[in-house]
């Protein structure tokens, strides 16, 4: 009885001191700011490779979303016979909910996996280590460009995401399913507010890129330099991303549209 | 020797998470001069390299680089001291997205604001020194082991440092990579007066090349000097070291208790 | 060279981007490019404004005209005060016009609907609506009607 006490003591002080090893780290990732003539350039190309591929799968995603609401809103409106009202439905589901926390899901599966992994191979093949000992801050060349592309890229996605979705929901709603097109764009636009709404969302999506950066990044950058710690840390970094997305969506919805 | 001596560990003690690593280790490596130190694996001898360049900190001793007492030094100085040293890993480490000739011209880009064309010539005339000028535009993954620790060294070398530290530049290569990775150590010392510190097990090719060497076991020296006097060393130890004896001082046995009872034989004292 | 490459697909990723906000602003937000800026206040007094809340609009004959800035308690007279703002365009609301406060639909939400009076002049910038029409309370309606009264 004791030892599980002591245990469980122990998992929480565990979990209080990797907390601290991410916070400390981040200061260090953005206590220095680089020379824009260095930084840019490698601020450009994480951009490619964490906003440009993802775009794909964002897309496909986000039509698909679209389509799947206009079908499944369609059915119940229209049980009401409020079928007009799908336009409003569909783009304020996906502005305020499911284009960031759908985005930062995909994001985090497919650019955050990978900028853990990519991390975490040049900390295994002393890449990181010779940086170090050419004089050059790991952190500041390796890990902020990727922490920074992270936090632009997903706003980017997430309204990509969003305008994908309610043109996906109009291919189904207005050209399949005959609501009128006007009705379509005209109950959107009397229901959603651009502040409330829009920028919320967004506000939301930068957050959620933000955090989901910031584990990729430290999972690479504290993994067990072996192949079994990378494969453990890129895990970690999907599953630790996608909970802190979820939670973190309640506390802002609750926060943005709570009314209280 | 201990005037000229460009690094000095004095009493060093460094443990890790619960395991003592150094117990006082005292050293002085003499500028200008190769020093090789050996010892069986998992003595902590890239601990040591790490040591030296600032990665990490004893827990008590002193370390001394140039003059400069290096676990005291201030982030921007430490860095500064570092340019002025070149390390070579085990793995090379190269960094694996860009090419042979922007990895030798890495460390010239951040730290120098030379003109593009003096950063080729440097680079090419880094990369003719390993002998690799033709590899210029291959990428790591297209390089054999050899060849990968050859443009490692390259762009150690590209700052011209007064210090080059070689982690296990032996370790698994073939006999002419070995050869040539042994000329270009002795060669490069040679030509630019380079302070290089070797830490290897491999005692022919590290005692061929080097002016001096010590032997770590058990977080302490156990034996220093030449070549010569290391292969007339009192020491039981450092003879089965050198001599590669599979029993000695250093038992064949990881420390088990009684092999019977092990078993579950009858007749083993429990 | 494939550093340029790069540089120019950002480029266009991120005005995709802006484009994305584009769309979100104009196309499903229907945000209007002129401002809030050239508009005027007008008030009304209110018994009862059930579900109104601010940023909701004010309109005349269906058409949109302003949005509600504030609603306060008027503690001498014990109404509410709505405060909104009407856009510039719109200078000739006749000043016998009542404020009323609509709902759309049977659950939508509340808004001020401004039924036209037939004076000559016009209300101009800080003066008050003299009739007002309260939210209509669809439970009070109930009880009177039960209760006969």
């Amino acid at each position: 009885m004791m030892d599980r006490i002591a245990a469980f003591g122990r998992v929480g002080i565990d979990t209080v001191a990797s907390f601290g090893r991410a916070s400390q780290f981040l200061a260090g990732v953005l206590g220095g700011v680089p020379r824009p003539s260095v930084g840019f350039p490698l601020l450009i190309r994480q951009l490619y490779a964490v906003g440009v591929l993802s775009l794909a799968i964002v897309v496909v995603s986000g039509l698909f979303i679209g389509m799947v609401l206009g079908l499944q809103g369609y059915t119940i409106l229209s049980d009401f016979g409020s079928e007009a009202a799908i336009g409003q439905m569909i783009a304020l589901t996906l502005v305020r909910e499911l284009g960031p926390v759908v985005t930062a899901l995909l994001f985090a599966g497919r650019a955050g996996s990978a900028l853990t992994a990519e991390i975490g191979l040049m900390k295994a093949t002393e890449q990181l280590s010779s940086m170090e000992m050419m004089g050059v801050d790991p952190l500041r060349r390796v890990i902020a460009p990727r922490l920074w592309a992270g936090f632009l890229a997903m706003p980017v996605l997430a309204m990509i995401f969003s305008v994908v979705g309610v043109v996906g929901g109009m291919l189904v709603g207005v050209e399949w399913l005959g609501v009128f097109e006007g009705s379509y764009w005209g109950n959107m636009q009397a229901s959603v507010d651009f502040f409330d709404d829009v920028v919320n969302g967004i506000i939301k999506s930068v957050v959620f890129g933000f955090v989901c950066a910031w584990i990729a990044v430290y999972q690479g950058y504290d993994c067990v330099p072996t192949s079994a710690g990378i494969s453990s840390a890129t895990t970690k970094t999907v599953v630790y991303s996608s909970l802190a997305v979820l939670g973190l969506d309640f506390v802002l919805t609750a926060v943005m549209f709570g009314n209280f | 020797m201990e005037s000229s001596a460009y690094i000095t560990l004095k009493d060093v003690v460094f443990s890790r998470s619960g395991r003592r690593i150094f117990d006082g280790v005292s050293l002085a490596i003499p500028e200008g001069k190769i020093t090789a130190i050996m010892g069986p694996s998992g003595t902590g001898k890239t601990t040591l390299l790490r040591l030296i360049g600032g990665q990490l900190r004893p827990d008590s001793g002193q370390v001394t680089v140039a003059g400069h007492d290096v676990p005291k030094l201030k982030r921007r100085d430490l860095y500064r001291l570092r340019e002025k040293m070149g390390m070579l890993f085990q793995s090379g480490a190269l960094f694996t997205d860009l090419s042979v000739f922007e990895n030798v011209a890495f460390p010239l880009r951040v730290h120098t604001a030379l003109p593009e064309d003096m950063i080729r010539d440097i680079v090419l005339m880094k990369l003719e020194a390993v002998g690799l000028r033709g590899a210029r535009q291959l990428m790591p993954s297209e390089l054999s082991g050899g060849m990968t620790r050859r443009v490692a060294l390259a762009r150690s070398i590209a700052l011209d440092p007064e210090l080059i530290m070689y982690d296990e530049p032996f370790a698994g290569q073939d006999p002419i990579a070995m050869g040539v990775l042994v000329k270009l150590i002795r060669d490069l010392n040679s030509s630019m007066g380079l302070t290089s510190v070797l830490v290897s097990h491999d005692v022919p090719e590290s005692l061929s090349i080097c002016h001096f060497a010590c032997i770590i076991a058990d977080g302490k020296v156990i034996g220093e000097g030449t070549p010569e006097q290391l292969r007339e060393h009192p020491s039981e130890r450092v003879q089965q070291f050198l001599k590669g004896e599979p029993d000695g001082p250093v038992p064949f046995h990881y420390p088990s208790g009684d092999a019977a009872s092990d078993f579950g034989l009858p007749g083993g004292a429990a | 060279m494939a550093q340029r490459t790069t540089e120019i697909i950002v480029g266009l990723f991120m005005v995709a981007g802006l484009a994305a906000l584009m769309f979100l602003a104009l196309q499903v937000s229907g945000l209007s490019p002129k401002s809030s800026g050239d508009s005027y206040t007008l008030s009304a007094n209110f018994n009862d404004t059930g579900g109104l809340a601010p940023r909701g609009k004010v309109s005349m004959a269906g058409v949109t005209i302003g949005t509600i800035d504030s609603i306060t308690l008027d503690k001498q007279t014990f109404q509410a005060r709505v405060v909104m703002s009407i856009d510039k365009d719109v200078d000739n609301i006749p000043a016998d016009s009542a404020a009323v406060i609509r709902t759309s639909g049977i659950l939508g939400e509340q808004y001020i609907d401004i039924s036209i009076g037939g004076d000559m002049e016009s209300l101009t910038a800080g003066e008050t609506f003299y009739t007002t029409q309260s939210a209509m309370n669809l439970e009070r309606m109930i009880s009177n009607f039960a209760s006969g009264r």
